[in-house]
């Protein structure tokens, strides 16, 4: 019963948008067949109005890049010239067990925190999704106020809840179990700082599901409903299943953000008890301000390194976003 | 069945609203009431959600603090100087890549696209270095115009040119207009939505921002929000509870600037076009 009435996906998604997607396809044709008259093409205005982009990016990005790309080869010293070392720092830190041990934190870090957001935020979206127009639109404020917190206030308040008097030994205690030196104590220090991380990250998340969940025909859960299924069957059978891409989004771009999470760590812990909670960029950022030439070499190439495996994972992410995208159009 | 089951389903989903509304909103929560806790309050076995008796001793403390004042000032102003100057020109570059045909479109929008995919980690400590060498250490110049820039922001703003219709355009270029003309007078004006959701990034961007303004500023009247707020301990003891005034008074304008956008900000999700 309730396979059948998954089964027309493709189709009614299709037949669901007609006003958005036709408007969108118009626009898209008009754009294609149009030939640009050759007066009317605006090659001056166009290079007038990309300059200052390009400008700005060129100096601030792509030759700080280059920069950062063309120092991993060097070795500096403060007392003879940068010396070529060729792909050296490249080997060092690829032999590290330290940079494994932070790549290993910002994982599990990331394992922590994305599922539960993700469960959190289809719960929560289902939910907003089955509420009034006023009652949705106040708890669509709600779960976004605390995405726009800064890491630093979020630090803040959560080492307060940490302390010996805070708010989570109290809680705890509620159940019997004894104070526990949150931050102090290497085995619950990550998930402490996970839980900031849940918090700030979940509204957003939140709505994107919604946004995701709304675009599916009220029709399925009308019918599946009549057929006698639950929510949890609703859920596993209709709404996973029709917001894979969303659900793939979220994933893969939560992972690549946490696992580069470092200002929670550095205003809460500072990598510590024992680097417990020390996370790639938090290790590398505070290599950097190590004085000495030689870390900073190698935390810049550390950087590069997670910058070449991030990136791609970005950049895969972006193209499967935007082939979606395309193709709906 | 059905009538018996929906009624307390109702109260279940109000119950439901207020318990989630006030789980997330709990810290806070937490952190404005403990603003108006006594010195020794904040940090009490047993804890204590309210305080004894409400003061505003700490408010009242950390707005006549000279240095707090001016870090939300001076972030302010740079907060909307950055917004301001985002949106130009990345809503300029937007138009451009969604509308205008030129020699090395191609070309240009890969220079334009590829800083999305570059960490800020990678090219922290090699920006740092460029902006010495130009010589913009502490200045309000070094926290605004690296960022202005932003691939992501553009790239939002020309999905959303790209959909407009080329109708209007059309009759305009007919009637004479310059492209200067249709962009400032067609697609700017029509444009408020997705303004207001980039603008609302950029300025959270900036006014969250805490480590590139530890490594480009030293000087105090240029303190950032955020850098006061982290170095709060070090420089005033643990006078928690203006701590705790002060956290909440500098994510208050966040939070507002949420509350009276967020028609927009809800429709930006969709505007962002992720589903």
């Amino acid at each position: 019963m309730i396979d059948t009435s998954t089964q027309p996906t493709g189709q009614a998604t299709e037949a669901i948008d007609p006003s958005g997607t036709s408007r969108r396809r118009r626009g898209r044709r008009a754009k294609f067949t149009e030939e640009v008259p050759r007066h009317l093409r605006a090659h001056l205005t166009a290079y007038l109005m990309i300059t200052p982009m390009v400008v700005l990016l060129g100096i601030f990005v792509v030759w700080p890049l280059v920069y950062a790309f063309y120092l991993s080869f060097f070795e500096m010293s403060f007392y003879k010239d940068a010396e070529f070392v060729g792909f050296d720092f490249y080997k060092y830190v690829l032999t590290d067990p330290e940079f494994y041990e932070s790549l290993l934190v910002g994982l599990k870090l990331a394992l922590m925190v994305v599922p539960t957001i993700l469960v959190l935020a289809l719960l929560l979206a289902s939910f907003l999704a089955t509420l009034s127009k006023r009652m949705a639109a106040f708890m669509k404020t709600t779960v976004y106020v605390p995405a726009v917190v800064s890491s630093v206030v979020a630090a803040i308040i959560f080492v307060f809840i940490y302390q010996d008097e805070g708010f989570a030994n109290w809680f705890i205690g509620l159940f019997g179990q004894g104070p526990l030196a949150w931050l102090n104590t290497a085995s619950t220090a990550l998930p402490a700082v996970a839980v900031p991380a849940i918090w700030l990250g979940f509204g957003v998340s939140t709505l994107i599901m919604l946004a995701g969940i709304l675009d599916i025909p009220e029709s399925y859960f009308e019918s599946a409903r009549l057929d006698g299924a639950n929510f949890w069957q609703r859920t596993r059978y209709i709404t996973i299943p029709s917001l894979r891409n969303v659900i793939l989004f979220l994933l893969v771009s939560g992972l690549t953000l946490t696992i580069q999470e470092f200002q929670l760590p550095l205003v809460m812990t500072n990598g510590g008890p024992v680097n417990a909670t020390n996370t790639p960029n938090l290790y590398i950022f505070n290599s950097f301000r190590d004085a000495t030439p030689y870390a900073t070499s190698y935390s810049l190439t550390a950087a590069l390194l997670l910058f070449i495996v991030i990136g791609t994972i970005s950049l895969v992410i972006f193209r499967v976003v935007s082939s979606e995208k395309s193709s709906d159009a | 069945m059905n009538r018996t089951w929906y009624a307390p389903r109702r109260l279940l989903s109000y119950l439901l609203v207020a318990g989630i509304a006030v789980t997330a909103l709990f810290p806070l929560a937490w952190m404005a009431i403990s603003g108006f806790k006594g010195q020794n309050e904040v940090l009490r076995t047993p804890f204590q959600f309210f305080p004894d008796v409400w003061r505003l001793d700490n408010y009242r403390l950390i707005l006549e603090d000279p240095p707090f004042v001016r870090a939300m000032v001076i972030t302010f102003v740079g907060a909307v100087i950055f917004t301001v100057a985002s949106l130009v020109v990345n809503s300029m570059a937007a138009y451009a890549f969604a509308r205008l045909e030129f020699a090395g479109k191609r070309w240009w929008w890969l220079v334009c696209i590829t800083p999305m995919f570059v960490p800020a980690m990678a090219i922290l400590l090699t920006s740092f270095v460029v902006v010495s060498k130009l010589g913009m250490l502490d200045t309000l110049a070094v926290l605004i115009i690296p960022g202005v820039a932003s691939s992501a922001q553009m790239f939002f703003l020309r999905q959303f040119y790209l959909n407009m219709p080329a109708a209007v355009e059309e009759a305009a270029l007919i009637d004479g207009a310059t492209r200067w003309q249709i962009f400032l007078q067609i697609f700017v004006p029509q444009s408020l939505g997705p303004f207001v959701v980039v603008g609302i990034a950029s300025f959270l961007g900036y006014w969250n921002s805490y480590v590139w303004p530890v490594l480009v500023i030293s000087n105090p009247d240029l303190t950032q929000i955020m850098q006061y707020l982290a170095t709060f301990r070090s420089a005033r003891g643990n006078e928690w509870g203006m701590l705790m005034a002060g956290s909440t008074l500098a994510a208050l304008p966040t939070i507002l600037l949420v509350l009276i956008f967020q028609r927009y900000i809800v429709n930006g999700v969709r505007l962002a076009g992720i589903k």
